[in-house]
């Protein structure tokens, strides 16, 4: 909670004063994003250097004073201070209590160090024992605004033999600047600290009564009638709290006391708050990690990990990360495993787009799209895992399949990303499939062959690239809905490449939900096939490319997804019974 | 609508409405209004009494005034016309003085003697606050009897220069009296003249304020820190940047830091609240302000009933911000009454008019908290409902989704529904937050919505309002400006609308709250039975080790004194060490206290021992001080060879191997822990390498750090967590010594190995009891304790005995030996911790067990004590050359000098900083969640009401007849006074017509059109009509009902994420090319004030570009 709890004392002599205080410190950061020490300790540092009267006082004692003060001397008064107006002996340091779990540090002194916090309570206390009217004295009252923060005083006496009226009066207070809180909390802060006043008046009820007995006070004072009362005041007006209650250990009671409401009173209240769902890419990507961690706990060390690394990318040098990958890149920022580290060549679909030409683009994307095998072949190994870079960002995460770079052909099934040198043969079925397209990259022969492109990039002046496929694609044809989306996209150069981005992040998750409830509807409940024809039309994903596109991308859902289908959804409540 | 329609009406859990307070108890006329007026010269005067106004009977023509005071729920449907807010432009008749006079020829009210307890009450409202102050006081007091609460607030008075009459009110009151027309009133004279503000002191009630002096105000600071505002201006640092991205995270986050009160206060928005007593269009002249103070309360009569008195009050403090809403609503229509009755002449008739003015604005308020406080509620919310239950979750979606498609299908005539759920999504945003993905899942993550971890995180360490979250939720204020949102469906088919808002509470969105009761030191304050003077308790404790749970009762005595916090220092102490003591020496001292009878009474000191005993012995709460007995063995261990500096600090390296333990067994994953051990060779060579830190630390046995706390969850803090694994990989660099210790152990203590069985489950509280227990009963056998202390300690023995036995997580150990040699999985940790506690048990027998304990010790040391400088690598080579073998007769003799002669403690010592606070414990906690809250969610959507109802977020009525007529003044009154706290750019109202077929959206800023018109008609997205669309088409292909409720949330998600886009296009334009935008993501013009809105949530920067 936001709050400071106080205990305030009326001195007959020096009027409402400030006995002792409890604050609440938290880290500076939230989920503890600095270490719990280093706050704590600029926050007592800044007390030391905001430490005003008080505590400075307390200081400039502490080295002289030593052992003496422990001893139960008490601190040279100061003649605004009588034992009455004080809780922690001088040179005490005061309590501190820390949460762990939750960084919050609770600290006791009789004042807050901060000066305008001191200011604070002592003017919560001076209202609260002075100005503020409570009925019958004792009681709750709630009074504040907006400058002084608000406050929940409780005020009550304890019996004193000695005092006048044989009570002396205190109160304890809770400030908060939210007074929607501290008025919320109201019945539990009454209930709370009406306990704790019991149990301190309890106590000082007790050594009351001991002293009544031993020494009737009242029979005393009326024998000495004519004896000034002011005069027997002055000898007996400063009792601490502790001799009132006659426990040693009160301050260190209720810094416990006052820690614990503080922290009861935070967290009465809790909030349950949902947050979305992580996207198929970010699950894909979770799960990924994890078999990678899996695979790497068979070896040693984290330089498994590396070793791994330098396996599955053999030729990197450059350290950098590439982050090209639109969707939470912080996620991926572990799976570099598959991730090159070269500064990228194609430096986003649309370069792409216009290195190629707009047609050669158009066939290669449907392929992508589709599932079908993409092999570029060329000596520049860089240029080829760039392609890749680029080319994947269409696809969902769990539809990548990446071999970059390799000596001989893969098989379809291993990979839908296929890079080879230029010596490798590929096999003449896959070189007439229509499942597969083959970019050549060859060195350029003439030098005005791109000229787009030989503009913005002198390193991709040198190749020209051929793009063929055993099945060329019928112009005619309509094609995947968002391959057109994503070509209208590229297109329009007002879009920037950021937006763009946005704008296929966008596109597959729209189509990965049109995929889940074709898998649903497929895999799990095993609907016939008129009515998966009425889904995906419903879909809008009727046409035969569509539904191409959608059962390729079906292999990229997530385990985590497809398991929670099959188990949880599949319930028998669930799907029956609706009429 | 059809049969289907109707026939599922009755089935419709969600539809039922329930008043959530008993309106019975509940009567109007107990809301009483006081105004009052303190000025300097004057002194005080009662300004108005609504205890002390009488309505006249002869007159006809009082027939509304009637209604006003006995009904005024009807009375505000049908006079509403009067609206009484100063901002109200609606013409009403009684706010001209033109039209006043018409009426005015019959005095409808009758003013008398103000009640006798109106001096005490002012005394209450005003309280003796300098003057100066210029600010509005806000006071809430609780009077006993008969039971009342009241709010009162203070406002400084704006005088200006009169306009017309030089009249005042005062003039006018004193007028009253002597009137005619009024009766005999003369003699009434004193009660409205001027009391002076000590004058009646002294026999009012016993407010006996202590008589300070003026001085006393001024030496109090309450002047001086008027000007505090412009001390200390704190940035806030920013959160963490990982979380950052989630709106609810930093709206959450801003408003903790705004509220915090750490680095002294942060000026907020400021409430420049002044009683205005000028009329606007005369100038003011600040020249001639006089100083003077006007306060307004509002005193509710509680019943007397304690059940009808606690609903009440429930209700009182959970609304405030409704009720202060009002009231300041209240506040502007006598302001204005004042200003405008001065323009009157006549005296009768000024009196009367603004009597009747405050009455009838007394009545709208009556009447506004009457129907708060009544009004038919949603009792099944289906987002909040779908989020508390799981049990019913299949049967709750497919009655939502029912619901639902049968709107989709029948009502979206017009596109109807379409645009309402458009406005609503547009609106009331709290859905957005609720879809955003989160791209840092747990991997195990199933792909459903979970509760915001960083949200959570952010509760515990920096806590901010639940409820006003939640209130800004409800009313969708979360986008950027921050505009406040109400839904009212209109419509005569009562049916039909309480559909329509059923499905509507899946849209609109909030936080869910519960209530949590910490318990700590066994004291529960449920689940509790007194059973023959002494109390059971049942709690069901959480394994810590497995995710299983298990039975825990307590016996006890009744908790003799024990005050909250401070179980071990229980009952009077004589000889008590003085102040800076810690409860780590306390506790043991726990013993020391029964033997010291001698100037008290036997009785309570044996009470005192036992109820220490029990605390110790009873609960988790007790985890935190239990190291403390153990620290102390460690100490006494240690203190034979070592510097007497040591003990101190093993102490506290003690407590923070605890602390550490516990999170190792959580949380450790095991493969972490061996490399680590593989890594780093053991350290044992090391000697005190640090006597810095020594001395440091040793004057204060108290510093020491328990580190245990509540861990509900936790894994709450994961830096310091990763900070304890580290400092624990440290401590493992010599698992051969421990090994061998332990093994000597065994060896040594044949009689331990009894105990063994239980200790290798250390982190279960039961058994954490008792490992306290048996440490307390030696201690105890050193002071000779009376029998009764070693009863009630084995009985507790033998209870966690068989505790440990439920939970048969028994090892031998031999085979822990073997895994403490080095496997160094989680298990072995665990069992190791499991011999620490032992050993901590069997320590005065063993003195072997000592080091153990001290190697433990090792493990985290130093993680966070206080001073922090000093790094855990020391402590934990210190404790790798304690020797070994001590006698343990030293140790104990040792520790006994220390809880004796605590005064050798110097608190300065040699320490570097002398501003360390000495460290307490904090009380382990328990939690009692109680779902069932009744908060804002529960309250403010509400059903089919008998009229529209300002509050409400959601509500549906009949007609708009009386909405028509109020809801200009609403909207522009809940921007002047925002219920949430924070400045409000516009108060919107969505108003979903179900007779005309309508949906209009009503703005604060927009002057009404005409008469027919309440606001814009609505642009329906076709994002949603597509969504609408396709899920009545998967529902009606029979897709199971959770499925298409998945697919509803993966659509809206789509459209947050298209807003994403929308935002990121905008960087770049300041217009937006529907075209471009259609071609690429199907986005219409139609789409684009939904998304702009979505997008507002997370880019505030859109609307600066599109507004």
């Amino acid at each position: 909670m936001n709050a400071i709890v106080a205990l305030c004392h009326f001195c007959e002599l020096h009027g409402p004063r400030t006995l002792f205080c409890t604050e609440v410190l938290h880290s500076p950061l939230p989920q503890g994003a600095g270490n719990g020490d280093s706050p704590g300790q600029g926050e007592q540092a800044e007390e030391e250097e905001g430490g005003i009267q008080m505590s400075s006082r307390i200081r400039s004692h502490s080295p002289a004073e030593g052992a003496s003060a422990e001893s139960n001397s008490p601190g040279p008064k100061k003649s605004d201070m009588c034992e009455g107006c004080r809780s922690l002996a001088a040179g005490h340091p005061g309590y501190i209590s820390h949460d762990k779990e939750t960084s919050i540090k609770y600290v006791s002194h009789q004042h807050p160090n901060h000066p305008q916090l001191f200011s604070i309570v002592r003017q919560a206390c001076v209202r609260s024992l002075s100005c503020e009217v409570c009925p019958g004295r004792e009681g709750p009252i709630f009074f504040g605004d907006e400058q002084h923060g608000f406050v929940f005083s409780h005020t009550f006496f304890i019996k004193d033999s000695l005092a006048r009226g044989f009570q002396r009066w205190y109160s304890i207070i809770a400030i908060m600047m939210d007074r929607i809180y501290l008025i919320n909390s109201w019945p539990f802060l009454l209930e709370k600290i009406r306990g704790i006043i019991d149990e301190l008046q309890g106590k000082a009820l007790k050594v009351f009564e001991a002293e009544q007995y031993g020494c009737p006070q009242r029979a005393q004072r009326m024998n000495t009638a004519f004896t000034p009362f002011l005069h027997q005041r002055n000898g007996n007006a400063a009792r601490s709290l502790t001799s009132l209650t006659s426990d040693e250990n009160l301050w260190a009671c209720l810094h416990t006391s006052f820690a614990w409401l503080l922290k009861a009173c935070g967290s009465r209240l809790t909030e349950k708050l949902l947050e979305g769902a992580p996207t198929e890419d970010t699950l894909v990507q979770m799960e990924k990690l994890a078999d990678l961690e899996e695979e790497s706990e068979g070896w040693d060390n984290s330089e498994g990990e590396e070793e791994e690394r330098t396996l599955s990318v053999p030729e990197v040098t450059d350290g950098r990360e590439l982050a090209k990958c639109p969707t939470t890149p912080s996620l991926l920022s572990d799976c570099g495993s598959w991730l090159p580290r070269k500064l990228s060549i194609f430096k986003s679909l649309r370069h792409m787009r216009q290195v190629l030409g707009a047609s050669s683009f158009r066939m290669l994307a449907w392929h992508v799209l589709m599932g079908n095998q993409v092999i570029w072949k060329g000596q520049d190994m860089d240029l080829v895992q760039s392609a890749f870079d680029v080319l994947r960002t269409m696809l969902p995460v769990g539809c990548v399949r990446i071999i970059p770079y390799s000596n001989q052909y893969e098989e379809a099934y291993r990979c839908n990303f296929l890079g080879l040198s230029p010596h490798v043969q590929i096999p003449s079925y896959i070189q007439t499939s229509e499942f597969a397209v083959i970019v050549e990259v060859h060195p350029a022969t003439c030098s005005s062959v791109y000229p787009v492109a030989c503009d913005e990039d002198q390193s991709l002046s040198k190749y020209e690239f051929v793009v063929t496929s055993g099945g060329p694609i019928a112009t005619d044809r309509v094609g995947p809905t968002i391959l057109n989306k994503i070509e209208a996209a590229l297109t329009n150069q007002n879009l920037s490449v950021d937006v763009v981005d946005q704008c296929l992040v966008c596109l597959k998750e729209e189509w990965m939900n049109k995929v889940k409830v074709l898998f649903k509807f497929t895999k799990v409940d095993s609907r016939p096939k008129e009515d998966t024809q009425k889904l995906l039309s419903i879909l809008g994903a009727a046409e035969e490319d569509n539904v191409k596109l959608l059962k390729f991308w079906m292999t990229g859902l997530s385990k985590t997804y497809k398991s929670h289908l099959m188990s949880t959804v599949r319930s028998p409540t669930s799907s029956e019974s609706r009429n | 609508m059809g049969s289907r329609m109707d026939e599922p009406g009755a089935s419709l859990g969600g539809v039922t409405l329930l008043c959530s307070w008993s309106c019975s108890e509940f009567d109007l006329k107990e809301i009483r209004l006081i105004v009052y007026q303190d000025c300097e010269r004057r002194g005080r005067q009662v300004l108005f009494d609504s205890k002390a106004v009488r309505k006249m009977e002869e007159s006809a023509a009082q027939r509304t005034e009637d209604v006003l005071i006995k009904m005024p729920v009807k009375c505000c449907q049908a006079r509403h016309s009067s609206s009484s807010s100063s901002s109200d432009s609606t013409p009403s008749p009684h706010s001209s003085v033109g039209s006043l006079h018409g009426k005015e020829q019959l005095p409808k009210y009758q003013y008398t003697r103000p009640a006798s307890d109106v001096n005490m009450l002012g005394e209450m409202m005003f309280g003796s606050v300098a003057m100066s102050y210029k600010g509005s006081t806000l006071k809430i007091h609780y009077i006993r009897s008969p039971p009342q609460l009241m709010i009162s607030k203070v406002f400084s008075a704006k005088m200006g220069s009169f306009c017309g009459s030089t009249n005042n009110l005062q003039d006018s009151f004193e007028y009253i009296n002597q009137d005619p027309n009024l009766g005999k009133l003369s003699s009434n004279q004193n009660s409205l003249g001027p009391c002076r503000a000590g004058s009646n002191l002294a026999h009012s009630t016993p407010v006996d304020m202590p008589s300070r002096g003026q001085n006393e105000d001024r030496d109090s600071g309450i002047a001086r820190s008027a000007s505090l505002s412009s001390l200390l201006i704190t940035p806030f640092p920013s959160p963490s940047s990982s979380s950052s991205s989630s709106s609810s995270y930093q709206r959450r986050w801003l408003r903790s830091q705004t509220t915090s009160l750490e680095n002294g206060i942060v000026p907020r928005w400021s409430t420049e609240e002044t009683f205005s007593l000028a009329d606007e269009t005369c100038s003011s002249n600040p020249a001639i302000v006089r100083r003077k103070k006007i306060a307004i309360s509002i005193i509710f009569s509680l019943s007397e009933k304690e059940e009808a008195q606690k609903n009440f009050q429930d209700f009182f403090f959970s609304h405030f911000p409704l009720l202060e809403s009002h009231m300041n609503r209240l506040k502007s229509a006598i302001e204005k009454a004042m200003i405008s009755c001065r323009k009157i002449a006549e005296s009768s008739h000024r009196v009367q008019f603004y009597i009747s003015h405050l009455m009838e604005a007394l009545g709208e308020f009556r009447g506004t908290i009457w129907n708060l406080y009544s009004v038919p509620r949603i009792t099944e919310p289906v987002w909040l409902t779908m989020m508390s239950s799981t049990l019913e979750k299949t049967q709750l979606c497919q009655r939502f989704l029912k619901e639902f498609t049968l709107l989709i299908e029948q009502i979206n005539k017009n596109q109807f529904f379409a645009a309402l759920l458009t406005a609503v999504l547009t609106y009331h945003l709290a859905w957005v937050p609720t879809v955003m993905p989160v791209d840092h899942p747990p991997i195990k993550a199933f792909s459903e919505k979970r509760t915001s971890h960083s949200v959570n995180m952010l509760a515990k360490t920096h806590p901010y309002n639940p409820l006003w979250a939640q209130l800004g939720d409800l009313y969708g204020a979360i986008g950027s400006p921050v505009r406040l949102t109400r839904t009212v469906v209109i419509g005569k088919h009562k049916d039909l609308v309480q559909r329509i808002l059923y499905v509507l509470t899946y849209f609109l969105r909030c936080s869910e709250l519960q209530e949590n009761h910490l318990t700590w030191a066994g004291k529960l304050w449920e689940g509790e039975e007194v059973l023959n003077g002494s109390k059971m308790t049942t709690a069901l404790e959480k394994g810590e080790v497995e995710d299983s749970e298990y039975v825990v009762v307590t016996v006890r005595n009744e908790p003799a004194l024990v005050p909250p916090g401070l179980p071990s220092q229980t009952g009077d102490r004589n000889a008590g060490p003085p102040e800076g003591l810690a409860t780590a020496d306390l506790f043991s001292r726990v013993s020391t206290e029964a033997n010291k009878g001698a100037g008290k009474k036997e009785q309570d000191s044996e009470a005192s021992g036992k109820a220490s005993l029990e605390e110790a012995t009873s609960g988790a709460s007790w985890e935190d001080q239990e190291p403390s007995p153990m620290v102390e063995e460690g100490q006494k261990g240690a203190s034979g060879d070592d510097p007497p500096t040591a003990p101190s600090l093993e102490r506290s390296a003690t407590s923070e191997a605890w602390a550490a333990g516990l999170k190792t067994v959580q949380q450790a994953p095991s493969e972490e822990l061996k490399m680590e051990m593989d890594k780093k060779p053991p350290d044992r060579s090391s000697g005190w390498p640090c006597p810095d830190r020594r001395s440091q630390e040793s004057p204060y046995l108290e510093k020491v750090t328990f580190q245990i706390g509540s861990s509900v969850s936790p894994e709450s803090d994961l830096e310091s967590r990763a900070r304890d694994m580290e400092e624990k990989l440290k401590a493992f660099r010599n698992p051969p010594e421990l090994a061998r210790s332990l093994l000597d152990q065994t060896r040594e203590t044949a009689e331990l190995a009894q105990h063994q069985q239980f200790s290798q489950v250390p982190f279960r509280s039961g058994i954490r009891r008792n490992v306290c227990c048996p440490q307390i009963l030696t201690s105890e056998e050193h002071k000779s304790l009376s029998g009764q202390g070693f009863v009630e300690g084995s009985d507790i023995r033998i209870n966690a005995i068989e505790a440990v036995e439920q939970v048969s997580l028994s090892a031998e150990p031999a085979a822990s030996l073997d895994k403490g040699a080095g496997i160094g999985k989680q298990r072995t940790l665990e069992e190791e911790r499991g011999l620490c506690l032992k050993t901590v048990k069997g320590q005065s027998l063993e003195p072997v067990q000592n080091r153990c304990v001290q190697q433990d010790s090792g493990l985290v040391v130093a993680a966070d004590v206080p001073c922090g400088d000093a790094d855990g690598k020391t402590a934990f080579r210190v404790e790798g050359d304690i020797p070994r073998n001590e006698s343990s007769d030293s140790a104990l003799g040792d520790s006994d000098d220390e809880v004796g002669a605590p005064g050798n403690l110097d608190p300065n010592g040699d320490r570097d900083e002398d501003a360390l606070e000495v460290e307490l414990p904090l009380p382990r906690s328990q939690i009692i969640s109680n779902q069932n809250v009744k908060n804002f969610g529960r309250s403010l959507l509400g059903g089919y009401c008998p009229m529209y109802m300002p509050d409400l977020v959601l509500h549906g009525t009949s007609n708009d007849e009386k909405l028509k007529q109020c809801l200009l003044a609403d909207l522009v009154h809940a921007v002047h006074h925002p219920v949430l706290d924070e400045p409000i750019a516009e108060a919107i109202c969505i108003i979903a017509d179900t007779d005309k077929w309508s949906v209009q959206v009503a703005t604060s800023q927009r002057k009404v059109m005409d008469n027919m018109k309440l606001g814009q008609e609505v642009l329906v997205s076709s994002q949603v009509s597509s969504l609408l669309q396709s899920i009545l088409q998967l529902y009606k292909l029979r897709l199971p009902a959770d499925f298409c409720i998945m697919h509803l949330e993966d659509r809206l998600q789509e459209m947050y994420l298209k807003s994403k886009m929308l935002s990121e296009y905008l960087r770049g334009h300041t217009r937006v090319h529907v075209k471009e935008l259609g071609v690429v993501l199907g986005i219409e013009s139609n789409d684009l004030p939904l998304l702009t809105a979505i997008a507002s949530t997370h880019s505030p920067y859109v609307a600066q570009i599109l507004l």
